[in-house]
């Protein structure tokens, strides 16, 4: 045995370094294609949002592909893309040691994704390890941005102090103009946060805040809330929730026959539309980018949700998953290198073209991302604010609450 | 708040209530006569009610044409539950019993929301049946929810005959009250049992539909109402049926109060606490056991 010992051991370290040799010169290399490892949550509880994604993710490289890929200036050319592709299973354990693989395995250049904030915390830390910069998607909580990591940015649309910008800039427009506003917030830290900077805001826009009441997710009967929305008389009902828990809650408005101005939901989705069918008309929203609406990218984005079968209203985080590519596959052509340093040079502080407008990354990787206001008209939805960009005209007030 | 609000409140609370109730007849029944704290019970409630809205957005069917079809599948489900899962258990040592059967529901819980969660979704669904709703004044009463209302009254008198004046009921109180006096007259207690987890089963088909034509269910929201349905029998009083309606609508009622007059996001917590004061200040119970 002594006798095999050491050739077996010279063996296995001649294989090592000749592995690593390979690994390591290809990392960067002009004649292989740019790998983004990304997870996806196609299983687990994240999936109902997110199970499309891989299809969608696939079909993207195709696209960018299909004229070379990347321009990279050290390189002379275009440089290809290919996704390693896992599932978290929604579980931010999994995902972390899928990037932990990605990072010593995969041997990717860069990371895109992942989403949610459940992730955005035990993640990011990863790419800070190995420094390699990420690009993640869906990850909202300011508060993950501030722990000053360097190799970090996400892409979330839209952010809580950008949410209903664009709708509170419509109320101030609209004839009527609507005097008083009644919160329903879901007990969930985002909605919460949303009810907190927006109320403010109506406040300081001189409409009147007349109520504001908190419901768990697994209220059912609405009615004690019901009631005190209709002795408010409130012009505008002003929903934060998850479109899910907020289905009987809806429902039952308009079963003890609500009256407002108009009802506003946060998550205004294509299955909360699908449950609570007609009682959504009239209803209006927010979505963070449409087809129809022209801009930087929205001939790409149109064409690869076309393909992989996506719809924006039923999956309305998928602009922020794509954005998160349009914005690493703009930082390697910016970087004019597939250098991770180069590249998380070109992230910093940078602005980035998306179809619903720029990107601008701030010091901590968060960006500013705004929202559209929707209106259900029809049983089909239309963008109505702003005007310039609207693919249908505003009903004021919504007459399905008179 | 106006008087109007509150009278709207106390109706909705009502309604609510009928349902809490019909949720906790089955339990009431199996634990009276199987004396098994079937963890399962609201998430049978949830599958069929999930059952019950596919069946409706499918083909359109009414109802109480969903409730015969359920009830009989139920029935089976529950009577093949028991004697499989359960019945064997109760040759073990009483430990070993009372932790079988709670393993055994607590998983079949686990079990049947995810399987139902992997076949249908986990989106809520409903019965998106609705009648024109009655105004009187400020108030809004819906004509679905009087009828569901309705439908739980009559439900809960007929039950209450059927225990009273059949041999099956008169059995099943016999074994409730006093399991070795009923076998000695000629009550077959296992069969017996068998027959009441089937029956009390069948029951929650009748109440997932009446459920579901309210309010949204999904796979997992089965616990919650099994805790509701626990403290109604507490209030109420095992195998009654009326203690456990009044009990339902009691609890519907301080609900919506408490959304009403503190903060709604209080109102699903209540019956947890209802049920904690309950067992520490009445460690027997309210109810008076039929």
């Amino acid at each position: 045995m002594r006798s095999l010992r050491y050739p077996l051991l010279g063996a296995l370290a001649v294989a090592a370094a000749a592995y690593a040799g390979v690994a390591s010169a290809k990392l960067g290399s002009c004649n292989d294609p740019i790998l983004l490892g990304t997870t996806i949550s196609e299983t687990g509880p994240f999936s109902t949002l997110a199970d499309k994604w891989r299809k969608l993710t696939e079909v993207f490289a195709e696209e960018v592909n299909r004229t070379g890929g990347i321009q990279v200036k050290a390189c002379n050319k275009k440089v290809p893309i290919k996704f390693v592709i896992y599932d978290d299973q929604s579980v931010p354990a999994t995902a972390v040691s899928l990037y932990e693989k990605m990072a010593t395995v995969d041997k990717v250049d860069f990371f895109v994704g992942p989403d949610w904030s459940s992730m955005g915390g035990p993640v990011p830390p990863i790419g800070e390890k190995h420094k390699i910069p990420m690009v993640a998607a869906n990850i909202a909580t300011p508060a993950l941005y501030d722990r000053g990591l360097k190799y970090f940015w996400g892409t979330p649309f839209p952010v809580v102090p950008r949410w209903s910008e664009r709708y509170f800039d419509m109320l101030s427009k609209v004839n009527p103009k609507p005097q008083s506003i009644f919160f329903v917030t879901h007990d969930n830290p985002v909605m919460k946060g949303i009810t907190g900077f927006w109320s403010k805001k109506a406040e300081a826009q001189g409409i009147k805040v007349v109520g504001n009441e908190t419901f768990s997710p697994d209220l059912k009967d609405f009615t004690a809330m019901i009631s005190k929305i209709r002795a408010s008389k409130a012009d505008i009902v002003y929903i934060s929730s998850f479109d899910g828990a907020s289905v009987p809650l809806v429902q039952q408005m308009r079963q003890l026959k609500v009256k407002a101005m108009d009802v506003h939901h946060v998550m205004l989705t294509g299955s909360l539309a699908r449950q609570v069918g007609k009682d959504i008309e009239g209803m209006t929203g927010e979505l963070a980018w449409y087809p129809g609406i022209k801009g930087d990218y929205s001939d790409l984005v149109e064409t690869v949700m076309k393909k992989a079968d996506v719809s924006m209203f039923d999956y309305i985080w998928t602009l922020g998953r794509l954005s998160s590519y349009l914005v690493m596959m703009q930082a390697i052509e910016k970087a004019g290198a597939i250098d991770r340093e180069k590249v998380k040079e070109a992230l910093y502080k940078g602005t980035f073209k998306s179809p619903a407008g720029d990107i601008v990354f701030d010091e901590r990787g968060f960006p500013d991302n705004g929202a559209f206001t929707v209106q259900m008209q029809g049983g089909k939805v239309q963008v109505v604010w702003p005007q310039n960009v609207a693919t249908g005209k505003l009903v004021w007030p919504s007459p399905t609450w008179q | 708040m106006s008087i109007e609000a509150l009278v709207q409140v106390l109706i909705g609370g009502i309604l609510l209530g009928g349902l809490y109730a019909l949720v906790a007849f089955g339990l009431s029944l199996i634990y009276g006569v199987v004396r098994i704290l079937n963890f399962s019970h609201g998430t049978l409630l949830a599958v069929a009610g999930v059952a019950a809205s596919l069946l409706y957005a499918a083909f359109k069917l009414h109802p109480v044409v969903i409730m015969l079809v359920l009830v009989p599948a139920l029935f089976v489900f529950g009577y093949f539950f028991y004697t499989v899962l359960l019945q064997p258990l109760e040759k073990r040592n009483h430990f070993e019993s009372t932790v079988g059967t709670v393993l055994v529901t607590v998983g079949a819980l686990l079990i049947l929301s995810d399987l139902t969660a992997k076949l249908a979704g986990a989106t809520q669904r409903n019965i998106p049946l609705r009648f024109e709703a009655i105004e009187i004044g400020e108030i809004v009463i819906s004509t679905t929810q009087i009828w569901i209302f309705g439908a739980i009254a009559v439900l809960t008198v007929a039950m209450q005959v059927f225990l009273r004046r059949t041999w099956f009921g008169r059995a099943i109180r016999a074994v409730t009250q006093d399991p070795v006096g009923a076998r000695i007259c000629g009550v077959n207690s296992s069969r017996m049992k068998a027959a009441t987890f089937a029956f009390g089963s069948s029951i929650v088909a009748i109440a997932a539909v009446l459920y579901t034509m309210s309010f949204p269910v999904d796979p997992y929201m089965g616990f919650g109402l099994t805790v509701k349905a626990f403290t109604i029998i507490i209030l109420g009083g095992i195998g009654n049926l009326v203690g456990a309606l009044l009990a339902g609508i009691f609890l519907g009622v301080a609900e919506g109060l408490t959304g009403f007059f503190w903060k709604s996001e209080w109102a699903p917590a209540l019956s947890v606490i209802l049920l904690l004061g309950i067992l520490v200040v009445f460690p027997k119970g309210l109810g008076r056991s039929r």
